[in-house]
């Protein structure tokens, strides 16, 4: 499955090198410890955003102290929240529709988890952490992260309430909305990329773009096509669900929406698949628009991190300060306005590039 | 815009004239304290308020107040002009002992529909022509009518739940085929600002239908303030109604009543304290509602919130200085204030000086965060529309009427404290949409802290030998049997009023509160029918309605 320009040797050949295994064996264990380890490293990051993080961010957005009297910094919190989470009683509403019930909130971490596993993430030592490289990267990681959809809407219907149906139907509405006018733009990058693979646009973005004063700014696609960049932003918010466009939940109007009947186990599974797409989001930005692992002094890994988590905190930054939009405006904000943005940024670019190239 | 009048219906209508348009209708006379009153015939109602509305510009229902006694039941019409609040006219419905009905005046003013079924729900007296005579502050269940004479206040209240009207069974029972959807929004819901029920039908996401349901917190104010004296015990009372830091605005509507009711005076120091108190309790009320209405339209403990709360606690601070409560003041006294202002008195200036010097700043902070943001205009702008002439029909007050262009505001209209004297402007908007009542809220900040630092000023200057905060009150207060009266103040939400009737004891015969938010959480279906369900939600934000003194 190796393309054309991957260089670097992927994680889990790097295992199975190292434990000395070979063949079908080797990769089946390679790639078990590699997603195992990329796995918990992005659910470690989801239980320190969480319980944490997400309160300090937004108390220091809204002039509070939030958490701070369990362990350093109220660090500890996360093991206790983690505790209070999980020995709350799992309350089935009558009438739940059983079997989705259940896998909703299973499908929704899920989906992210996959999404990682093709996304580039730098090196770290002798490591290069990407579990997997195939040529349709982008559209894979696409698709994973459109699964979450499904799981809202199973959430939705199967709590036999109606807020989360009314949730669940946001959810789709907004999904269909704005994945289009979200992949519509990613191909924007393609154009330049002429690869769908995600090392290929990594390495693309490595060649410097121009350089003031010695320093040298690099060809991030963030600074080739800003536009896209700005269009594939809000996009991406609407198709993460975070303010403004946190119609799904829209707690005051429909309190929870989808997750309305939803607790303990449960609700903390799709917590986590929503902070899992938040950072997920922030992979994809990364490595579409930011140059991926890329960055000066530090190890890739380290930068990759510091991205999806500057990202993050641009959700929570929205989520402070913004209000959330109605439905229909939301809709009319994708079919009218995104989507033809998208594909004007689209064809303006493929003339541009072709006219250059 | 307001009624069509006759050239001649501006004109100050004595009440020989009134009697005269009335002509036969009329069948007794009565004075009440504020107002002239007319004795109609039970089945005249409608004739007679629509001729007082339509030629004499009495197009504001203030309040309906029911009671029974010995010999009949009565309904009055509190009718008041929203021109000039000093024009008023009551007009009085007996209806019989037996049998007592009474035309409903629904057809004339909408408002009269939510008050004609607190009547009946608390008193007993069935409206003819009411369009859906039901009860509204106590269970479907409820045997009798508390505040009639002859409940018997030991009889046991069975009320099991199976009896009790299910609010899932209308649903349950709903045609699997209609393209409606039936959803109760509360009583528990994030955005119901208390326990509010709301009964909505949706097609979509668009309201067809919706009926607020309250009651969940009626907690018989007017009883226990005709079970308790004039002089002291009634006083705390008015804190618990609008419990949202407007006490003290509650306070005086009680105090603006029986001081009238009693002849007391109140001395002017004692005054312009309670105006500056009273303008300290809108602005905190007016931060919670800023704060509260940026919750339904952001969703989420968002900054604005946080920044109005904190902005709130500071006048919170001065509060609890001036009156040692944060929450329940009981500040005021009849014939004044219960102690002059904190000493020393300086540091009490400087710390209320310091937070009118920061307003501008935090103000500016909430114009740049909300009014200017353009998804927030988007969001308000042109939802949830109240007409002023709709407006007016359902008795609507305070910035929800501001908001929707009416000039009117008992403190300029119908002078009482120290507003007199001061200087300060009426605050409206002509854009009767959501955005219009939080612009109102936003202004009248302002307008709230000019007034507070003109009464610092005047304050400050006082000669020291010249602090009188109680004028001379008899201990106990005895008001002439069958004295009525009816005084209404601007409260942080609207026009509150207060109706009370002596009957020559210590306690009031009747004591009726006329709540603000009551009349105008009726306005919601009318701002809410076809818009999105956040819209309705939104606007029921922007009516800032405190549940507490909906159903007291």
């Amino acid at each position: 499955m190796a393309g054309v320009l991957q260089g670097e040797v992927l994680l889990p050949e790097q295992i199975a090198d190292l434990l000395g295994l070979e063949g079908a064996l080797g990769a089946a264990v390679g790639a078990l410890i590699g997603a195992f380890v990329v796995g918990n490293v992005m659910l470690a990051f989801t239980g320190v955003a969480g319980p944490w993080a997400k309160r300090k961010i937004t108390a220091a957005f809204t002039d509070r102290i939030a958490v701070d009297r369990i362990g350093p910094f109220g660090l500890f919190i996360i093991v206790a929240d983690s505790v209070r989470l999980l020995s709350k009683e799992l309350i089935i509403p009558d009438g739940a529709d059983r079997p989705s019930y259940d896998l909703a909130p299973l499908i929704l971490p899920a989906s992210a988890m996959l999404g990682f596993a093709v996304i580039p993430m730098g090196s770290l030592g002798p490591l290069n952490i990407q579990l997997a490289d195939p040529e349709a990267g982008l559209a894979l990681v696409f698709a994973f992260a459109s699964i979450a959809s499904v799981s809202l809407v199973m959430g939705g219907y199967a709590s036999n309430n109606k807020y989360s149906l009314m949730g669940g139907l946001r959810a789709v509405a907004q999904n269909i909305a704005y994945e289009i006018p979200l992949v519509v733009t990613a191909m924007s990058v393609v154009v330049f990329t002429g690869s769908l693979q995600l090392s290929t646009i990594v390495a693309e973005q490595s060649t410097t773009l121009f350089s003031i004063a010695g320093v040298s700014i690099p060809a991030w696609f963030a600074f080739v096509n800003p536009f896209a960049f700005v269009l594939f932003l809000v996009a991406n918010m609407a198709e993460i669900g975070r303010n403004p466009f946190d119609i799904p939940e829209a707690p005051t109007e429909i309190v929870a929406g989808y997750q309305t009947e939803y607790s303990s186990v449960y609700f903390v599974l799709f917590y986590l698949g929503e902070f899992l797409h938040v950072f997920l989001g922030g992979a994809i930005m990364a490595t579409i628009f930011l140059g991926g692992p890329a960055g000066p002094v530090l190890p890739g890994f380290v930068w990759f991190v510091i991205k999806i988590w500057a990202f993050f905190l641009f959700t929570q930054w929205c989520r402070s300060a913004l209000p959330r939009v109605r439905i229909d405006q939301l809709i009319e904000i994708g079919w009218k306005g995104m989507l033809v943005l998208s594909f004007a940024n689209l064809v303006l670019t493929a003339i541009i590039v072709g006219v250059i190239a | 815009m307001s009624v069509e009048l006759p050239a001649d219906a501006d004109a100050v209508q004595t009440p020989a004239e009134v009697a005269d348009l009335l002509g036969d209708l009329v069948i007794g006379r009565e004075e009440h304290l504020n107002a002239p009153g007319f004795v109609i015939k039970p089945n005249s109602v409608v004739d007679a308020l629509r001729r007082l509305r339509d030629q004499a510009g009495f197009d504001h229902l203030s309040c309906v107040t029911a009671q029974e006694y010995e010999d009949r039941y009565e309904s009055i019409y509190h009718l008041t002009s929203y021109d000039d609040r000093t024009q008023e006219v009551s007009i009085v419905v007996p209806a019989d002992k037996e049998n007592p009905v009474s035309q409903s005046a629904n057809e004339v003013f909408r408002t009269a529909d939510w008050h004609e079924r607190e009547a009946y729900d608390l008193i007993g007296i069935e409206y003819d022509d009411h369009p859906d005579l039901r009860r509204i502050l106590l269970p479907e269940t409820w045997q009798g009518h508390p505040l009639g004479q002859s409940y018997d206040q030991d009889q046991p209240q069975v009320v099991p739940l199976r009896e009790h009207q299910n609010p899932l069974l209308e649903d349950q029972t709903a045609d699997n085929d209609s393209e409606t959807m039936y959803l109760n929004i509360g009583p528990h819901h994030p955005a119901t600002h208390g326990v509010l029920h709301i009964k909505t039908v949706l097609d979509g996401e668009q309201v067809v239908d919706l009926e607020p349901d309250i009651g969940y917190l009626h907690r018989c104010e007017e009883q226990m303030c005709q079970n308790s004296t004039y002089r002291y015990q009634i006083m705390p009372y008015p804190d618990r109604w609008d419990y949202i830091s407007a006490g003290l605005l509650n306070e005086w509507a009680y105090a603006r009543t029986a001081e009238e009711l009693a002849d007391i005076e109140v001395p002017e120091y004692a005054q312009i304290i309670r105006t500056m108190g009273a303008e300290l309790c809108r602005m905190a009320a007016h931060f919670l509602a800023l704060g509260t209405f940026a919750l339904d339209i952001y969703g989420d403990f968002t900054a604005l919130f946080m920044y109005s709360i904190r902005d709130r606690e500071k006048v919170q601070n001065i509060l609890e200085e001036l009156t040692g409560q944060r929450l329940m003041f009981n500040y005021f006294r009849l014939g004044g204030v219960v102690w002059d202002l904190p000493e020393p008195r300086e540091d009490f200036f400087e710390m209320t000086r310091d937070f009118l010097e920061d307003l501008p700043t935090a103000l500016e902070e909430y114009h740049d965060m909300m009014t200017s943001n353009e998804i927030l205009q988007v969001r308000t702008v042109d939802t949830g529309v109240l007409p002023p002439e709709v407006a007016k029909s359902y008795g609507a007050t305070g910035p929800v009427a501001r908001g929707s262009g009416i000039d009117y505001d008992v403190r300029r209209d119908d002078p009482y404290g120290y507003y007199e004297n001061l200087d300060w402007d009426v605050v409206t908007e002509d854009g009767c949409d959501n955005f219009s009542r939080l612009l109102v809220r936003m202004r009248e900040v302002e307008e709230s802290a000019k007034i507070v630092e003109q009464c610092i000023d005047l304050l400050e200057d006082w000669p020291e030998d010249e602090r009188n905060i109680q004028s001379n009150v008899p201990r106990t207060i005895k008001p002439d049997d069958d004295t009525e009266i009816y005084k209404a103040v601007e409260g942080a939400k609207g026009e509150l009023g207060i109706y009370i009737r002596s009957d020559g004891t210590e306690e009031p015969g009747r004591f009726k509160i006329r709540s603000p938010c009551f009349s105008n959480l009726q306005t919601l279906p009318e701002m809410s029918n076809g818009e999105y369900v956040p819209d309705a939600i939104a606007s029921l934000g922007s009516l800032d309605i405190v549940l507490g003194e909906v159903d007291r």
